[in-house]
């Protein structure tokens, strides 16, 4: 009967139970990811697809409109803003990246510590943690800069502060889950070592949810460390940045000269919205919504 | 007579498998009681569930089921409506997860009364109040304020049924009602369900997939297995004379109390003296378990503490076979978990081969030793084995831990292992997911052997799985004990499992230590009260109980 039944025919008299006949992502998700992929790919290729160097000023072609030459116009100094768009996503993307695969790292070894240990260790880092959420990150952010001078360094460095306490609690919390279940009890049972069965069993299991959450969390810091950059604390001029962008041009706005301003954020809001129905769908697959 | 329930040749697909019922026919009279018997995946749910017209999403449906004149495979929602307000009532296997948790008694038993049959609020609960009393429950009046939270699951699932019955219907349907429920308990419940159904004249289809739970209720079975009938008749026919062989498998299967096993009074009084005196007498070498004065106390924030143990003292020699049982809350569990070292007991000894168990957390080293003479199979073979490793590796990584070994040559020993508890080679790479409820404990089983231990503990190893599974990993456990020559520890609610496979018994109640002999000591000539009640709460048929 269904115990010796040899696989094969099992497979046949329930088939479809733990498949996934649906396609993992929606077609909105495939969208975004297809959308996501092409603006990574560009941005990487950035001196082979930008058609000119993005910090080049022709002051003759000062707030130039759409053009064949000049596809998305030029700003008040007369660079190219295509050009400038494909570079500024250097610097918008690397730090939220560093951002989220840092504050990621650190923040699932502290929950990890703090699940698995318990007691005084746990009680620490958790006030540690609710400490560091009752600070406001943009006040950090400014406390960061002020140490470590403007650029990209002070704002990564503050926004990976920021998100530690969100991905150690969310951590914490799935392996407290993970702990009770009687797999991890069973390997206790078989003599395996403590942090083995934590690290090697346990954090791998737990993985996607976290994973999925980060990748929500990506979209968040972009958004941050862009309006760190419009108020001027962030990546400095000329290095382009699409925040710094949109404050640089903030004033041809006046002028009626639209563009330079409206294209580099609605490539923020773009990128930034793709990436959260990726995180949400990641999330909703893998685990229930954490956010 | 007229049928209440009349299903005819009743067919349900979802796309993409094979048809999940096919060609269901039969019926349920006025005031009878049909027992719908099958394992997991027999349908024998769906079946109950077509009478309500609960049918899945995308079921295709062919055939009829007739409730009250309509037809539920093509009824609208409000002939459905009316079918579940008049005609039927349902109760459900977990008594828990089937009423609001935040909403009290009282509103549960009343809101169908007023929202649908017109009563006054006032008028609705002296309703529900005589029902509460009718299906026994003490102190209905306070009850009816209380939440769901402070009843016990045998006290809910009689609120369930007085649910059920305020709606006066004419035919109950109970989806599996005890099998979340102790044996004692249980036996009241069926007792209870037994009276309403004769005394009301109502027809009831009993879910179940224990043959001599059917046996003790119903006066027809009906045989389920894979989506079809297998055999149906009057239940004691089918029983003394069954047609099929699946249903005489399925009867062999049934976990019975061995009436070989039980002795006559007059041996029992020569055992009994000599079993006392063995279980006090210190073996000439030291015992594998031996345990002085065990407590277990939890502190809860607020309430007194729980004593889950208390003072449990007793020994097993090497080779032994235990069986512990008890019902829910009996401690039994929590000193199996001692005994493998995932808990730490408040008060006593316990000594592992004479050797007295350290009172703090062990060093890893200490831990590995340990593992390597106690092993343990968890209850649930679901949520036992990690979900992401394929079971090959599991067992392999255990071989590794213990043996100083290569890879080839764990795998090599985890093969072997998986061959001896009839898991194929093929299924060596495959995740647990991708493996039944008795394979997967057949992995688990190897799992511990793996660490080559001299103590085996399980942990109620066998109640998650279907009776003609259980039958057959309880031969392995048996074939094992005599090859590994184990010391077995078996924790179990049923008193028919453990008399199977172990030579000794011990009874629990809350914390302590009822009863404890040679199993057939125990079965033939219980000497506590208590054990007696858990002997007599075992499903007795109707026909022997009417004799």
């Amino acid at each position: 009967m269904t115990d010796t039944q040899p696989a094969t025919t099992r497979a046949l008299s329930q088939p479809v139970r733990f498949k996934r006949r649906n396609r993992f992502f929606s077609r909105v998700g495939s969208a975004a990811i297809v959308f996501i992929t092409l603006v990574v790919l560009t941005v990487i290729f950035a001196p082979v697809v930008a058609p000119y160097n993005p910090d080049h000023a022709d002051l003759m072609n000062v707030l130039a409109g759409p053009s064949p030459a000049h596809w998305l116009g030029t700003d008040s100094l007369g660079r190219d803003l295509l050009s400038r768009i494909l570079y500024g996503g250097r610097t918008a993307l690397v730090g939220p990246l560093l951002v989220v695969v840092i504050s990621t790292t650190i923040g699932l070894i502290l929950g990890l510590i703090a699940a698995w240990r318990g007691g005084w260790i746990d009680a620490l880092l958790s006030r540690i943690f609710d400490f560091l959420f009752a600070f406001p990150a943009l006040l950090l952010a400014i406390l960061a800069i002020a140490l470590f001078g403007k650029g990209l360094t002070g704002p990564v460095i503050a926004m990976t502060i920021a998100y530690i306490p969100f991905i150690a609690r969310l951590a914490r919390g799935l392996v407290v889950s993970e702990m009770s279940r009687p797999y991890v009890q069973a390997y206790s049972v078989l003599g395996f070592r403590s942090t083995w069965i934590a690290v090697r069993r346990v954090l791998p299991n737990i993985f996607p949810v976290v994973g999925a959450q980060a990748t929500l969390y990506f979209g968040y810091v972009l958004a941050d460390l862009a309006s760190l950059s419009f108020i001027g604390l962030g990546v400095q001029a000329p290095q382009a940045d699409w925040g710094g962008m949109i404050n640089e041009s903030r004033g041809s706005l006046q002028s009626g000269d639209f563009l330079p301003t409206l294209a580099p954020a609605l490539v923020v809001i773009l990128v930034v919205v793709a990436i959260n129905i990726i995180g949400e769908e990641l999330s909703e697959r893998i685990g229930g919504d954490f956010s | 007579m007229t049928a209440l329930l009349k299903i005819e040749n009743l067919e349900l697909r979802v796309p993409g498998r094979d048809p999940l019922l096919r060609g269901i026919s039969f019926e349920v009279q006025k005031g009878e009681a049909v027992a719908l018997v099958g394992e997991s995946g027999s349908g024998k749910s769906l079946t109950t569930r077509a009478a309500l017209g609960l049918y899945p999403d995308t079921a295709e449906l062919r055939g009829a089921v007739r409730i009250g004149g309509i037809d539920t495979v093509s009824a609208d929602k409000a002939q459905l409506r009316t079918i579940r307000r008049v005609q039927a009532s349902m109760i459900f296997q977990d008594p828990r997860s089937g009423i609001n948790p935040v909403r009290k008694i009282g509103d549960f038993l009343t809101e169908t009364l007023v929202r649908w049959r017109g009563y006054s609020p006032a008028d609705a609960a002296q309703l529900a109040l005589t029902q509460l009393e009718q299906v026994g429950l003490p102190r209905a009046e306070s009850l009816l304020g209380q939440y769901p939270h402070q009843l016990s699951g045998g006290m809910l699932q009689r609120v369930m049924i007085a649910g059920a019955l305020l709606d006066e219907p004419e035919i109950m349907l109970c989806d599996e009602p005890t099998t979340a429920l102790d044996v004692t308990t249980q036996a009241s419940i069926i007792e209870l369900l037994r009276v309403q159904q004769q005394a009301r004249g109502m027809g009831m289809l009993f879910i179940t997939h224990d043959l001599s739970l059917a046996a003790s209720l119903c006066d027809r079975v009906i045989v389920l297995r894979q989506g079809q009938i297998v055999e149906t008749g009057r239940t004691q026919e089918v029983f003394q004379n069954p047609r099929e062989q699946y249903t005489r498998e399925l009867l062999a299967a049934t976990p019975k109390l061995e009436v070989s096993l039980q002795a006559s009074p007059l041996e029992n009084a020569s055992q009994a003296a000599s079993v006392s005196e063995s279980v006090v007498k210190p073996d000439t070498e030291s015992p594998a378990v031996r345990a002085v004065e065990i407590s277990k106390q939890y502190e809860v924030r607020g309430r007194d503490d729980v004593h889950a143990l208390a003072n449990v003292s007793f020994s097993l020699k090497r080779g032994g076979s235990l069986g512990i049982v008890g019902e829910s809350g009996s401690g039994k569990s929590t000193f199996a978990r001692i005994l493998v070292g995932l808990e730490q007991p408040t008060s006593g000894d316990l000594y592992i081969d004479g050797i007295l168990r350290p009172k703090r957390s062990l060093r890893a080293s200490e831990r590995r030793e340990f593992a390597a003479h106690t092993q343990m199979v968890f209850q649930d073979p679901y949520l036992s084995l990690d979900p992401r490793i394929p079971v090959g590796k599991a067992v392999a990584d255990v071989v590794k831990l213990h043996r100083q070994v290569s890879n080839a040559e764990a795998l090599a020993a985890a093969t072997e292992l998986f061959d001896r508890v009839g898991i194929t080679a093929q299924q060596l790479a495959a995740k647990p997911r991708a493996l039944s409820g008795g394979q997967r404990q057949r992995v688990a089983l190897a799992k511990a052997l793996a660490a080559q231990p001299t103590m085996l503990v399980l942990d109620e190893a066998t109640s998650a799985l279907d009776v003609s599974v259980q039958a057959r990993v309880l031969e392995l456990v048996e074939e094992i004990r005599d090859e590994f020559k184990l010391t077995i520890v078996f924790v179990s609610h049923d008193l028919a499992v453990v008399s199977r496979i172990c030579d000794e018994t011990l009874v629990m109640q809350n914390g302590q230590v009822v009863e404890h002999g040679e199993t057939k000591q125990i079965l033939g000539n219980p000497r506590a009260p208590y054990t007696r009640k858990l002997i007599d709460s075992r499903p007795v048929p109707l026909w022997a109980a009417a004799s």
